[in-house]
């Protein structure tokens, strides 16, 4: 049966086309399929790839909002007995047609953290290499590459130059995988001493400033965010309106190394927020449960009651709050989606549990 | 349901050693012929710890290391540790093999036995020792026995709720007395007669109230269980865990001791403390230690007043401290 590209005449039924009060928002989360690909002042891209492209394809990663894309999952947990994990060794989530999360099997290394893969035009973007070198545990290259093959199959555009940016280079948490990429052709590695990853930022009047990484049409800017790294940043992609934070912010236990500098950062970059559309704060890691103000310990291989990836922006005036409240102390100090710790051990705990929090004891899995 | 006086009957109490005869005596009647080894030696039977025990793996669903690891110490004493990849805790299991009886001290912190076999395991190690030594599986007897009432050393024991010819150890504190049939918890001290080797049992609270010491009469293997191993030892209870510590001393001024056991190891070999819930320790220290370290430990306690976290260069003594407050820090600090 042939297929009309000419619009339906069949009006939309939420039965049918999906649910109006859907995640994206969007009437048509998987796209209105009456309209043509990439349409005058299209809002953004459902389907931005023709069927048959006979060239480069060009996509325009202009848009009035935050793109779309769907995140409504649950992460893979990792087993309660870890030697007998079977997962996937990296979940690949494909957000949009232009980005990806990654994340690192739990089973593999207990950081089990995120990285992202960002397309452009002209080229491609991975923020954070995961906590694992060995290629064998953890092909996170080899993921990459076929990743890129088939973006670039589907774009007419092969051979697609790689940027490598960590949010940290000194986490050994996210800067693992980075050996990897040594020797693959086309890609530029975001240099690890502090002082050399500034020039290649750009951000000469460091931690003022922002820097840019321009991926051909989406423009991921650089904020420098020291306070749980001495050479932290958070980077901004615009299209998707995401903020990775890698370590400095997250739904987890955040572990401050400079108070100042965390409140400092915290500051400018509640400041960058407000002048930029940022639908969700992505952190590098998930440590905190479903259950507010509950953690998962260091180490945990399962973690089957994990809170969602995502944060609201609105959290880091939360954080700001609470960051001024334990700069100077030594201490820990529990919110509901995060969890502050200030000069103490990484497994400290506490007896003080907030007020207006409720106290909610999470299922034992054991 | 057997009476009360028929469970205990496998106890010969160095106070009133009068319940053993009947039943045992028939069943050594019915048993297969075989020499039975004598255990009664002047010094400690010689023994060795592997130079290095299985410790885990950087990716732990990459780890091929069997679930439980079984280090024969010598030809009658087996030591089963559990796998780093299976549970952080990895505990350390002895198993005592006498000529009726096997005594198994702590089943690990997994309980399925399709997770980990360990009831499998125990089974191939009494079945390679009836054939070393010419006897019948199913008369040996097994005890399924925890060093204490925490839940890294019980979890796999019903594992052996249906094996025959089993006793193991109830869930609570007085059938944990019950079961070694103990009357004056802690300073009573029972003998356990494994046919013709003896086990001294006494309690040694602290670390837990329930919690016994275990003194091997043939290898001189002193068991401490958490009470006092080459980790963090968790002292929940300062005053009744300084005597525990005071009978250990008392002991081993009366008995010959080879080496003093723990049931884990959180150090590596340089002195390091390997966190609390870390699956991986490439470079730790063996599990044994010697009756100095012991001594040199109870004179550290003495000097201790405040809670607090004391390493005596061997052990860390964190008295009344968190479960999993450790002396880690943040290695990002700047």
């Amino acid at each position: 049966m042939p297929i009309s590209n000419a619009p339906s005449l069949i009006p939309y039924n939420p039965n049918l086309n999906g649910n109006p009060a859907s995640a994206t928002g969007s009437a048509y989360p998987n796209g209105n399929p009456a309209l043509g690909y990439n349409r005058p002042g299209v809002r953004n891209t459902d389907s931005a790839v023709p069927l048959h492209a006979s060239g480069p394809v060009v996509h325009d990663y202009a848009s009035d909002g935050p793109a779309p894309g769907n995140l409504a999952l649950r992460w893979i947990y990792g087993s309660n007995v870890a030697a007998k994990n079977r997962d996937p060794r990296i979940q690949v989530i494909q957000y949009n047609e232009d980005s990806f999360i990654l994340r690192q099997n739990v089973c593999t290394h207990w950081e089990a953290p995120f990285s992202y893969l960002l397309f452009g035009n002209e080229r491609a973007l991975l923020i954070d290499t995961g906590a694992t070198a060995s290629a064998r545990h953890y092909p996170l290259r080899e993921t990459v590459d076929a990743i890129m093959t088939r973006w670039g199959q589907a774009r007419r555009r092969p051979n697609l130059p790689l940027t490598v940016a960590l949010t940290s280079g000194e986490d050994i948490a996210q800067n693992q995988g980075l050996v990897q990429f040594a020797d693959r052709p086309g890609t530029t590695l975001q240099p690890k001493p502090l002082e050399v990853m500034k020039r290649f930022h750009k951000l000469s009047a460091w931690p003022a400033g922002t820097g840019k990484i321009d991926l051909g049409g989406r423009v991921v800017e650089v904020v420098p965010t020291p306070g749980t790294h001495k050479d932290g940043i958070s980077l901004y992609d615009p299209y998707t309106g995401f903020l990775f934070t890698g370590d400095f912010f997250y739904p987890g236990k955040i572990q401050i190394s400079n108070d100042k500098d965390f409140v400092d950062s915290l500051e400018r970059l509640i400041e960058f927020r407000d002048g930029h559309p940022v639908k969700w704060v992505m952190g590098g890691h998930i440590e905190m449960m479903f259950v507010p103000g509950k953690a998962y310990p260091r180490f945990a291989t399962y973690k089957p009651y994990e809170r969602l990836l995502q944060m609201d922006p609105a959290l880091l005036d939360e954080g700001l709050t609470y960051a001024r409240a334990v700069a100077g102390k030594s201490l820990m100090l529990i919110r509901p989606n995060f969890i502050l710790l200030n000069d103490v051990s990484p497994d400290q705990r506490t007896t003080v549990w907030p007020e207006s929090v409720p106290n909610i004891d999470p299922p034992r899995p054991f | 349901m057997q009476p009360e006086m028929q469970r205990r009957s496998f106890l010969s109490l160095t106070a009133a050693a009068a319940v053993l005869p009947a039943q045992a005596a028939l069943k050594a009647a019915t048993r297969a012929p075989g020499p039975r080894i004598d255990f009664r030696r002047s010094d400690a039977a010689p023994g060795a710890f592997p130079a290095k025990w299985i410790c885990g793996s950087s990716s732990l669903m990459d780890n091929i290391d069997p679930p439980l690891q079984v280090h024969w110490y010598n030809a009658h004493t087996a030591i089963l540790r559990q796998n780093k990849a299976y549970s952080y805790e990895a505990p350390f299991a002895p198993l005592y093999f006498g000529n009726d009886r096997v005594l198994l001290l702590d089943e690990g912190f997994t309980q399925l036995r399709t997770d980990w076999d360990l009831r499998g395991t125990v089974d191939d190690c009494i079945e390679s020792w009836c054939g070393r030594n010419g006897s019948n599986p199913a008369d040996m007897e097994l005890l399924v026995a925890f060093s204490h009432l925490h839940a890294d050393h019980y979890a796999g024991t019903n594992q052996f709720a249906d094996r025959p010819n089993t006793r193991y150890m109830g869930l609570t504190h007085e059938e944990m007395l019950g079961f070694w049939g103990m009357t004056n918890f802690p300073e009573q001290r029972v003998t356990l007669d494994l046919g013709g080797r003896e086990i001294l049992i006494w309690g040694s609270p602290g670390h837990v109230v329930s919690e016994c010491a275990f003194y091997d009469s043939y290898t001189h293997i002193l068991f401490t269980g958490d009470m006092f191993y080459r980790g963090r030892c968790y002292i929940s209870f300062w005053q009744p865990w300084f005597d525990s510590m005071q009978r250990l001393i008392d002991f081993v001024d009366a008995h010959p001791v080879s080496h003093v056991m723990g049931c884990h190891v959180e150090i590596s070999s340089t002195g390091e403390d390997y966190p609390y819930g870390i699956t991986w320790q490439p470079d730790e220290a063996p599990v044994q230690m010697t009756v100095d370290d012991l001594r040199h430990a109870f004179e550290v306690a003495k000097t201790i007043k405040e809670p607090g976290i004391y390493f005596t260069g061997k052990v860390f003594l964190c008295n009344q401290s968190r479960g999993t407050t450790t002396i880690d820090r943040n290695p990002y600090r700047y």
